[in-house]
C-alpha cells in the first residue's frame, strides 16, 4: 500500500439546487492512476475546482498528506504538491510557450521572487522547463507565442503547466479533449512514464472509455454528486448501476 | 535585441540627455527635466498598468506623498536633498503599502474603484491639512541645496540631478522587467487564475508591483518638489494618475521605452498646443485620439511592429 495523499471526509458542495458533491467519502493512494468518469454535469470538474481551492466548499474536510487544507488558498495547496490542468485551455496567451512553463518552475524552484537578476540567467530553471516541454513535445514550439499554438499543443501545454509545478498530486480535467489521435497516444504515454517513475500520482478526468480503462488501476463513478461505483476497471466495466445509468452499450460492445 | 544593444541606446539617450543640459538654453533644460519627471512617473506606473495589468487612479497621491514628505523634511529637518528624496520615496512606499494591502484583495475594477476612493482621501487630507501641508497654496520655499558639495541650486545643475535618477530609474525598470518577478507579473495580468496553480501568491505579487510603482511615483514627486520650489495639491488629485495612464498609451503599453517615448511627446505636444490655444485640452484630446487609435500598441509598439515586418520582408526575400 502506497502512502495516502488525498483523504476525502463528507465533502458537499451545491450551487442552488444542482447538487455537484453529496457527503463525498474517499482516498486517493500515491502510485495508483485513478480515473473519474460519470456523465455530462456530474461535478467531476466541480470536485477538483474544491478540491483545489478555486471554489470554496459547502462542508467538509480535505486532507493532503495528512495535513487539513480545507481552508488553504490556492497557491498554498500547489506549493504542498496539489495542482491540475483544465478542461478549457487556461495559458499565459500571449507569453511564449517557454514562458508559460518558465513561471511554475520559477515558484517551484523558489526563485519567482529575484527581482534584479536577469531570468534568463536562471539556467537551472531553464534546464527544467525544456525537459518539461520535451516530456510534453513542445520543445520546438519553445519560442511560440501561446496564443499562436494549434488547439492540440495548446492541449499539451495546458499538462505541461501542470507538470512543471513538480506536484505529487495532479489532477488532469480531460486532458485529451480536442486532440489529435496521434497526440493523444503521445501524452498518454509520457502520463504513462511519469505515472510509473512515481514522481506524480495522476487522477485522470476522461470520456474516452478506451483510455479509461487501459490506463487506469482505478476507476470512481461520478454521478449527480454521487460516487456510484469505486474499484479496478474490471469491477467498474461489470457493474450494472454504471452500466444503466452511464456506460450504456460502449462496454458491453 | 541583445541586451548589449539596449544598453547602448539607452547610453546613447543618456548621453544625448546630457549634452541638452550642457548645450542647450534655459528653456530647453527645463523642459528636458519636465520629460524626465514625467518618464520616471511612467516607467514606474507601468510597471503595474503594462506589466500586471493594474489600473491605478491613486499614483497621483504617490506622487505627492513623496512631494510633501520631501518638501517637510526641506523645510523642517535637513535641506539635503538626497535626504529629502529618500524620504519622499520611503513614505511614498509606506503608502502604497497601506492602500495597496487594502486595494490588492479585490478583481481589477474593483482595484481601480479603491485606488481612487484612496487617492481621493489623500488629496483632501492634504487639502485640509492646511498647517502641515499649507492647504491650497501648498508647501513653498524649499531649496535645493547641495549634493557632495556640488551646488544644484541653478537649473543647469539640478538637471544633473534628475538626469541621474532617471539613468537609475531606467536601469532598475529594465532590471526589474527582465527578472523572474517581472516575468510573473505578466503573468498575472494574462491569467491571475493560472498564475495562482503556479504556486504563486497574485495577491501578495500584486502588492509589491503597487509599491515598486509607488516608490517611482514618490521618486517623481520628490524631484517635482524641488523643480518647482513648490508642492502642489492638485498634484495628489486622481486625476494626475491619467497622466502616466496617458503616457503609456502613447507610447506603447506593452514595450519598455514606451513610457519615454511617451513622455517626450506628452510634454512637447502639450507645450506647443498652449502657445496656440486656451483649449489644449480639446487639442490635446484630438491628438491622442490619433495616435492611440492609429497607432494601436503606441508610437514604440507600431515601431516595433514597423521593423519586424521589414526584417521579416528581408529574411522572405533572401
Ligand atoms: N460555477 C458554477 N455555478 C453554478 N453552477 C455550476 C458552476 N459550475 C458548475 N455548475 C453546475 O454544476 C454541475 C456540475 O458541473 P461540472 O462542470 O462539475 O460537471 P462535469 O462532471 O465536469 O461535466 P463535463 O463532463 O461536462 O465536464 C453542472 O450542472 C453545472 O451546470
Ligand atoms: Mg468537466
Amino acid at each position: 500500500m502506497g502512502e495516502i495523499l488525498l483523504k476525502v471526509k463528507d465533502l458537499n458542495k451545491a450551487f442552488g439546487k444542482v447538487v455537484t458533491a453529496r457527503d463525498l467519502n474517499f482516498e486517493i493512494e500515491a502510485g495508483v492512476l485513478t480515473s473519474i468518469i460519470g456523465p455530462n454535469g456530474a461535478g467531476k470538474s466541480t470536485l477538483i475546482n474544491v478540491l483545489t481551492g478555486l471554489l470554496p466548499l459547502d462542508s467538509g474536510h480535505i486532507l493532503f498528506k495528512g495535513e487539513d487544507i480545507t481552508g488553504l488558498p490556492t497557491y498554498q495547496r500547489v506549493r504542498r504538491g496539489l495542482c491540475r490542468s483544465f478542461q478549457v485551455v487556461n495559458v499565459f496567451p500571449e507569453l511564449s510557450v517557454f514562458e508559460n512553463v518558465e513561471i511554475p518552475v520559477l515558484a517551484q524552484m523558489k526563485k519567482a521572487g529575484h527581482i534584479f537578476r536577469p531570468v534568463v540567467k536562471e539556467k537551472a530553471v531553464a534546464q527544467q522547463v525544456m525537459e518539461i516541454l520535451e516530456r510534453t513535445n513542445l520543445a520546438g514550439e519553445a519560442a511560440v507565442i501561446a496564443s499562436a499554438l494549434s488547439h492540440g499543443d495548446q492541449r499539451l501545454l495546458e499538462v505541461g503547466i501542470a507538470l512543471a509545478a513538480k506536484p505529487s498530486l495532479l489532477f488532469l480535467d480531460e486532458p485529451t479533449a480536442g486532440m489529435n489521435p496521434v497526440e493523444r497516444v503521445d501524452i498518454l504515454k509520457h502520463i504513462r512514464r511519469i505515472s510509473a517513475s512515481g514522481e506524480t500520482t495522476f487522477v485522470i478526468v476522461e470520456h474516452d472509455m478506451d483510455i479509461v480503462f487501459s490506463l487506469s488501476d482505478r476507476v470512481m463513478v461520478l454521478n449527480r454528486g454521487d460516487i456510484i461505483c469505486d474499484g479496478g476497471p474490471d469491477h467498474v466495466k461489470g457493474d450494472k448501476q454504471v452500466r444503466e445509468c452511464y456506460l450504456g452499450e460502449e462496454v458491453v460492445a | 535585441m541583445s541586451t548589449k544593444a539596449t544598453y547602448a541606446i539607452y547610453l546613447g539617450i543618456i548621453a544625448g540627455l546630457a549634452a541638452l543640459g550642457l548645450l542647450g538654453d534655459r528653456f530647453m533644460v527645463y523642459m528636458g527635466m519636465r520629460v524626465m519627471l514625467l518618464a520616471i512617473f511612467a516607467l514606474g506606473y507601468n510597471l503595474l498598468l503594462g506589466r500586471t495589468g493594474l489600473l491605478s487612479f491613486g499614483h497621483g497621491a504617490l506622487y505627492a506623498c513623496g512631494s510633501y514628505s520631501m518638501a517637510l523634511v526641506n523645510l523642517h529637518l535637513t535641506q539635503d536633498p538626497l535626504l529629502g528624496i529618500l524620504a519622499g520615496v520611503a513614505m511614498a512606499a509606506l503608502f502604497s503599502l497601506i492602500v495597496g494591502f487594502f486595494c490588492v484583495r479585490n478583481t481589477e475594477i474593483y482595484f481601480a474603484m479603491l485606488t481612487l476612493a484612496f487617492g481621493m482621501m489623500i488629496f483632501s487630507l492634504i487639502w485640509n491639512l492646511r498647517e502641515i501641508t499649507g492647504g491650497d497654496d501648498g508647501l513653498v520655499g524649499i531649496s535645493r541645496g547641495s549634493v557632495f558639495g556640488l551646488p544644484i541650486v541653478k537649473d543647469g545643475q539640478f538637471y544633473f540631478l534628475v538626469l541621474f535618477f532617471f539613468g537609475l530609474t531606467l536601469w532598475l525598470v529594465h532590471r526589474i522587467r527582465s527578472s523572474a518577478f517581472g516575468l510573473v507579473l505578466a503573468g498575472i495580468r494574462e491569467n491571475h487564475q493560472r498564475t495562482s496553480f503556479a504556486g504563486i501568491p497574485v495577491k501578495r505579487y500584486r502588492l509589491a508591483a503597487f509599491v515598486v510603482s509607488g516608490m517611482f511615483a514618490g521618486l517623481a514627486g520628490s524631484l517635482g518638489a524641488m523643480l518647482q520650489y513648490n508642492t502642489d495639491p492638485f498634484s495628489a488629485h486622481w486625476s494626475h494618475s491619467a497622466e502616466p495612464v496617458l503616457v503609456s498609451l502613447i507610447g506603447g503599453l506593452q514595450t519598455f521605452s514606451g513610457p519615454l517615448a511617451g513622455s517626450v511627446v506628452f510634454v512637447v505636444l502639450r507645450e506647443i498646443i498652449e502657445r496656440y490655444t486656451q483649449n489644449w485640452m480639446l487639442w490635446f484630446g484630438i491628438i491622442l485620439l490619433a495616435i492611440i487609435m492609429g497607432l494601436r500598441g503606441g508610437v514604440m509598439g507600431g515601431l516595433e511592429k514597423r521593423l519586424r515586418q521589414r526584417a521579416a520582408t528581408r529574411k522572405g526575400g533572401e
